[in-house]
């Protein structure tokens, strides 16, 4: 009876100690958001562009949903400004599904670029860019209007910059045609200043339903 | 001196009253407010395009625009699945003066009027970019997070209450 005991004990012991250590070790976590290759880069490999042609720009219409099929986003929009510093500002962190868009630029659809930023991971885990980095070049993403219409956009290239040496023009400078940026932290991380720079998806119109 | 106090009591009565009315609207968000017509954008120069848009129409409400006073004729509010709104579409003639003018909608069904502004300027505001990067991550999906180091360090001192006991065990000789 006692060695019934004894081995029940010393069973507990060990799950214990393998779930112990497996939680503080990051447990079910998911570890660093990937990062987009050299290949999803602008100007490399047979995609470049994606040889999708540009479609015409659609009347300017706020945007009220973002999906990615690729990697399982679908994530409701809201407006986001600039922080006294200039920079784009953010959608609240603790809402983990939430994406916003910068609403003194174009409309997504609308010629121009219309830039749409979410978090990588907020305190508690992963958030709603988290797989951003493992988008490829001619995946699609989709903007749900407020005009009721769908905007499809097309990646040209997955980017990623680091934060001091950031290339505003290229990222929210003007465009002739309809265009997208989809931006969230990456670079690699470190501790005390955090991720480094930004993960950039370069995407332009290719159509609308 | 009573009168006074009645006619205060009346405004204040009145004030809180409006303040109800328009508390729903306040918390409506995004979406276009019930009894509201959303003109955006809300500031064009001459020549271009305007999308208006209107729930007060009900779920598949049409309208009719009417968009004359800047000059942008009448057209028609379509219902859209989307959100249940009415939208609709106009142009500002390039020959338009600028100025604020008021764009309306009457609903098919229900013959309800509803109404919005729409500013004119000659030269659009010169758009401002951002600048730098965009602070988007705190590195919570790197390591556990609090909860989990929590029971991780529970486990472990279950763990090490276990181990102790066995341990004891052995050394009064009692084996295992």
């Amino acid at each position: 009876m006692r060695k019934t005991g004894d081995a029940a004990i010393a069973t507990v012991t060990v799950v214990a100690l393998c779930a112990g250590a497996w939680l503080l070790s990051g447990g079910s976590g998911t570890g660093a958001p990937p990062q987009p290759s050299p290949a999803q880069a602008a100007g490399t490999g047979a995609g470049r562009d994606t040889g999708t042609s540009a479609s015409p720009a659609l009347p300017p219409s706020p945007p009220d949903r973002v999906r990615i099929p690729a990697i399982g986003v679908d994530a409701p929009l809201t407006g986001l400004g600039l922080t006294h510093s200039g920079s784009l500002d953010v959608p609240p962190p603790q809402k983990k599904n939430l994406a916003g868009w910068y609403e003194a630029g174009a409309t997504p659809g609308e010629r121009g670029t219309a830039i749409v930023a979410g978090h990588v991971d907020n305190a508690e885990g992963p958030a709603v860019f988290y797989r951003l980095g493992a988008l490829d070049k001619g995946d699609a993403i989709e903007v749900v209007r407020r005009d009721g219409g769908v905007a499809v956009f097309t990646v040209d290239a997955v980017e990623v910059y680091a934060a001091t040496d950031f290339p505003d023009e290229k990222v929210y400078g003007t465009a002739a045609r309809p265009e997208l940026r989809v931006i969230t932290c990456g670079g690699g991380y470190r501790k005390g200043t955090g991720y480094q720079g930004n993960v950039v998806v370069f995407a332009h119109l290719t159509g609308s339903r | 001196m009573r009168r006074t106090a009645r006619l205060l009591t009346g405004t204040a009565l009145a004030v809180a009253a409006a303040g109800l009315a328009t508390a729903p609207a306040a918390y409506a968000g995004d979406g276009a407010a019930p009894g509201r017509l959303d003109v955006y954008p809300s500031s064009v120069v001459p020549g271009d395009g305007a999308t208006v848009n209107t729930a007060a129409c009900g779920e598949s409400g049409s309208a009719a625009g009417d968009a004359t006073a800047v000059g942008g004729g009448t057209f028609a509010l379509a219902p859209t699945t989307h959100r249940g709104e009415a939208i609709g579409r106009f142009t500002v003639p390039s020959s338009a003066q600028p100025g604020t003018y008021e764009i309306v909608a009457t609903c098919g069904e229900s013959g309800r009027r509803v109404a919005g502004d729409l500013e004119v300027t000659l030269t659009s505001a010169a758009q401002v970019h951002p600048r730098g990067s965009v602070k988007t991550g705190v590195g919570g999906a790197l390591g556990p997070g609090p909860v989990q180091t929590a029971a991780g360090v529970t486990a472990l001192a279950v763990a090490a209450a276990g181990g102790t006991w066995l341990l004891h065990r052995r050394a009064r000789g009692d084996g295992i």
